[in-house]
């Protein structure tokens, strides 16, 4: 399903975009939170989603290469889709496994891919109900337009729908795998 | 009516310290804070002494910058999507004035003398000079790339300005809006405050640092290390508080010898930061977590934390301490 939504984004090409100075961005930081409750203890989740060099939980995830493991400043790139998809490359630079939260931002990643700047992400594990799990995953960045009066496809709220799809998508994908179907 | 506003003082104080002693926190005379809050489009009215939201108002345009100003009894309020300048009453909280501007406002600050206020355009290396009453356009001032916060000296003698694109901070002589001097700081330097001993302190995004600039040498003082993408600075007892977006800590470090000490757990997303007048307080809004949070800057202690609305930016000035008990926006 997030391959079809890269494609897609992929095919609106964006010749709009011209150079700007690395870390511009549009006036306004956008931010959502995402949550799905599963049912499975929350160690047992966090031993499937808790190693940053691992993404292959999330469906969109062909391969995670990377370096420096869980320590902060640890780099992976997220192949998506298949072996030559499109790429992300991320940092850590929070990793608590007390807390079962890491948080990383993106070093770089075309907006044909993702229409954000300025990423940063949670990822966490928390106790649910019923001896569950909540898991949250959140994000905050800037729409992949850096100027003003944004296109389309590159506006905050192409940005808000991008990247709820990814969190989604993942989140969907983890509570199917504990709910056994 | 002079005994009225007397009683409201005594009964204001006597509150203070009921609601504030029990937690161990400082009883204040009078202190609120305007907390502009981007992704809601309104401003947040903050009882510091009471640690509650007194009055919520709509401010079209997902404003971020913020510029109270207790000489001229009004606040200002930056809209970047809606390229809106607006000053409001502190008394009533009433719409006094509004403007649009061209390109991307983002930044504000006022010189109540000459009655200026100095709004940065985002998007083409200038800032735009304001009467501060009407809002009226006087002139514009030419900056580095992408300015962002913006700074008066006390006494109103200059302004500075964040440039963050051209990793610079601009100086210009007021109130005749001459340059002063270029100083070249760190990577993306966006907030920007004067100390009490009017330096210059310019939080530098990319290189995770401030530079303090002495703007009469116009020189570099110190540069001191702090938290991750440190984004706003503010001073009380001796020392500067800088809010780091991506620890989630306010870091702190002396104005004597800019030694640090240490770091403050906040809530997420830390930008905003100012001070209470009478430095008893540095207040924090939390971007992401929707609060602010209340440090005690002799402690370095969070003492309390309250709810605002969603997305509290408040890049500026958004403190305002009044004398005798007296409470903003009356008529809300």
């Amino acid at each position: 399903m997030l391959s079809r939504l890269i494609a897609a984004l992929s095919l609106l090409l964006i010749s709009l975009v011209a150079a700007t100075p690395s870390g511009a961005h549009g006036p306004t930081r956008q931010k959502i939170t995402l949550t799905t409750e599963v049912p499975a203890a929350p160690a047992d989740v966090w031993a499937v989603i808790g190693d940053f060099q691992d993404m292959s939980w999330h469906p969109a995830v062909h391969s995670t290469t990377g370096e420096g493991g869980n320590e902060i400043d640890a780099t992976r790139v997220l192949t998506l889709g298949e072996a030559n998809g499109p790429t992300i490359s991320e940092v850590l630079y929070k990793y608590s496994t007390e807390k079962m939260s890491y948080s990383y931002r993106i070093t770089d990643v075309k907006v044909e891919v993702l229409p954000v700047t300025n990423y940063s992400s949670h990822l966490t594990v928390r106790p649910g109900k019923d001896g569950g799990s909540l898991v949250e995953w959140r994000g905050a960045f800037y729409r992949g337009y850096p100027n003003n009066d944004p296109p389309e496809n590159l506006n905050d709220e192409a940005a808000i729908k991008a990247v709820t799809a990814v969190y989604k998508a993942g989140l969907d994908a983890l509570h199917a795998r504990f709910s056994g179907n | 009516m002079p005994c009225m506003r007397a009683f409201r003082g005594i009964r204001s104080i006597f509150l203070g310290f009921l609601l504030t002693s029990p937690a161990g926190g400082p009883a204040l005379a009078g202190s609120f804070a305007f907390v502009t809050n981007q992704n809601s489009s309104d401003l947040s009215i903050l009882d510091l002494e009471n640690r509650r939201e007194i009055s919520r108002i709509p401010v079209d345009g997902e404003p971020a910058g913020i510029a109270v100003s207790a000489p001229l009894n009004a606040f200002f309020t930056v809209s970047p999507e809606s390229k809106t300048v607006r000053r409001f009453s502190l008394a009533t909280c009433e719409i006094e004035a509004a403007a649009e501007l061209p390109g991307g406002p983002t930044g504000i600050a006022v010189a109540p003398r000459p009655g200026l206020a100095f709004v940065s355009d985002w998007y083409n290396a200038r800032v735009f000079v304001l009467d501060a009453g009407d809002l009226s356009r006087i002139g514009e001032l030419e900056t580095g790339g992408a300015p962002a916060g913006l700074a008066v000296a006390a006494n109103g003698s200059w302004l500075a300005s964040a440039d963050r694109d051209s990793n610079q901070v601009s100086i210009f002589n007021l109130p005749d809006l001459t340059l002063r001097a270029r100083i070249p700081v760190g990577e993306r330097p966006f907030g920007i405050a004067v100390d009490p001993q009017g330096r210059i302190h310019a939080a530098n995004v990319g290189t995770d640092d401030v530079t303090v600039i002495d703007p009469e040498s116009t020189e570099i003082v110190a540069t001191v290390p702090v938290g991750a993408r440190p984004y706003g600075v503010a001073f009380a007892r001796g020392r500067a508080f800088t809010t780091d977006q991506y620890a989630d800590t306010v870091s702190v470090y002396r104005l004597t010898d800019f030694a640090p000490e240490g770091s403050i757990e906040v809530g997420e997303y830390p930008e905003g930061i100012d001070e209470t007048p009478d430095g008893r307080l540095v207040v924090s809004t939390n971007w992401f977590s929707n609060t602010v949070s209340l440090i005690d800057p002799a402690s370095l202690d969070v003492i309390g934390e309250i709810g605002t609305g969603d997305g509290p930016r408040a890049a500026g000035k958004f403190i305002y301490e009044t004398a005798g008990g007296e409470t903003p926006c009356r008529a809300q």
